[in-house]
């Protein structure tokens, strides 16, 4: 009987089954790591905020460090209003003319703080607005949007500073900065190109 | 035969990989889908391609030879003017495929020469030589690109693809520094040279 008695609590416990809810696919990490993600897992947004990053860091220093605050600033408020908001087509067209950035790393371009604050804002707004979430209410809406900014002061911070180290301390760093801005070019000119020429259902 | 315990687990373990294998499901975590397979084949495009894989070798050799600001200018432009290219092949205008292949092709039979004859020229003939087979590449490049899984990945494949073989052709250049890297180069031109003139000849027999 003592030998029955666990397999009698298996058989029981067998006839009570749960959806398991166990696996981080289903959970998908949690509405903060959601938002984190959605950015950084697109090579439209990813790509422009590497371009806006590598700008950042070759900026002196003094105006490249507002970046850090305004770039996820524009972009919190760009999700805030994007997770309300129906999604216009003119946000795409705003966020794929970022990859426009790339020329200007490539040129190395030291902007005017004017000029250097609107495009952070501009664009800050307008990725954050495409990664709004219209679907999610209360604390996930919080933690999600939270996510997002998150996720443009990790990048911001990163690779601005890891540009502004390689530009100053290693000789080829300007070299390489500036090829990663043609990069990024190179493919915004492919992608814009393809979004205008190419009608949706032809590619 | 008798199974060792170490070789029955691991038999025991393909199995049960096996049978998961069998329950694959897609994972569709995330909207963008075919990043992957769009990224590797724009990655293998310039690479599996030889006329283009010496030819971007070349534009990077040519480049360490005539120095600064050289070595750094044309790999900075070539991807721009590429992907200029690439427009012009996703726009659909009428150019002759034929055309294009034969630029490519003549590609490599002059950077080959350039390289193999240590020739110095300004750097805005030498921005103009490399543009215009540049557009030639760029157009082989574009056409695929509708086709691609993800054209967004695929374009990033392509462009990375052709950055980092102008970065072995500098790299190779940079042997100019040894005498014997010096000839090991001008050999490398002739190479890249008389490949150059292998395609210019397949595409004449396809063409007659």
């Amino acid at each position: 009987m003592t030998k029955l008695r666990p397999i009698i609590w298996i058989a029981c416990l067998a006839l009570l089954p749960q959806t398991a809810l166990a696996h981080l696919v289903s959970t998908r990490f949690g509405e903060f790591y959601s938002g984190m993600l959605h950015p950084v897992t697109t090579l439209l947004h990813l790509l422009s905020w590497l371009a806006i990053a590598l700008l950042c860091g070759i900026q002196q220093q003094g105006y490249s460090k507002w970046a850090l605050l305004l770039f996820p600033g524009a972009t919190l408020f760009g999700a805030l209003i994007g997770s309300w908001f129906l999604h216009p087509e003119w946000i795409h067209l705003v966020n794929i003319a970022s990859f426009l950035v790339g020329l200007l790393v490539a040129l190395a371009l030291r902007l005017n703080p004017a000029a250097f604050i609107a495009l952070l804002l501009v664009f800050g707004f307008s990725h954050g607005f495409a990664n709004g979430e219209p679907g999610l209410r209360g604390s996930e809406f919080v933690l999600y949007v939270s996510g997002v900014a998150a996720a443009a002061y990790l990048l911001m911070t990163l690779i601005s500073a890891a540009t502004r180290l390689t530009v100053t301390q290693a000789p080829w760093g300007i070299v390489a900065v500036r090829a990663a801005g043609s990069w990024i070019m190179a493919v915004g000119i492919l992608h814009i190109g393809f979004t205008l020429m190419i009608p949706a259902g032809l590619e | 035969m008798r199974m060792t315990d170490g070789r029955r687990t691991t038999c025991l373990r393909f199995l049960i990989a096996g049978v998961f294998l069998l329950f694959a499901v897609r994972a569709s975590a995330h909207a963008e889908t075919g990043v992957a397979g769009g990224l590797v084949s724009g990655l293998l495009h310039p690479v599996t391609g030889l006329d283009h894989l010496v030819a971007m070798v070349a534009v990077g050799i040519w480049g360490a030879q005539l120095g600064r600001p050289a070595i750094w200018i044309l790999p900075v432009t070539f991807p721009m003017i590429m992907a200029l290219g690439g427009l012009l092949g996703l726009s659909g205008l009428p150019i002759s495929s034929v055309l294009v292949e034969f630029g490519i092709a003549f590609s490599a039979v002059t950077l080959g020469l350039l390289v193999a004859l240590q020739l110095r020229v300004p750097l805005w003939g030498a921005a103009v030589i490399v543009g215009v087979f540049g557009l030639c590449h760029g157009h082989a490049h574009g056409a695929e690109l509708p086709s691609a899984v993800n054209p967004l990945a695929y374009g990033v494949g392509f462009v990375v693809a052709t950055g980092l073989l102008h970065l072995c052709g500098i790299l190779l250049g940079e042997l100019k520094r040894f005498s014997a890297g010096e000839k090991v180069i001008r050999v490398t031109g002739v190479l890249i040279a008389v490949l150059g003139l292998g395609f210019v000849t397949l595409n004449l027999i396809e063409l007659f």
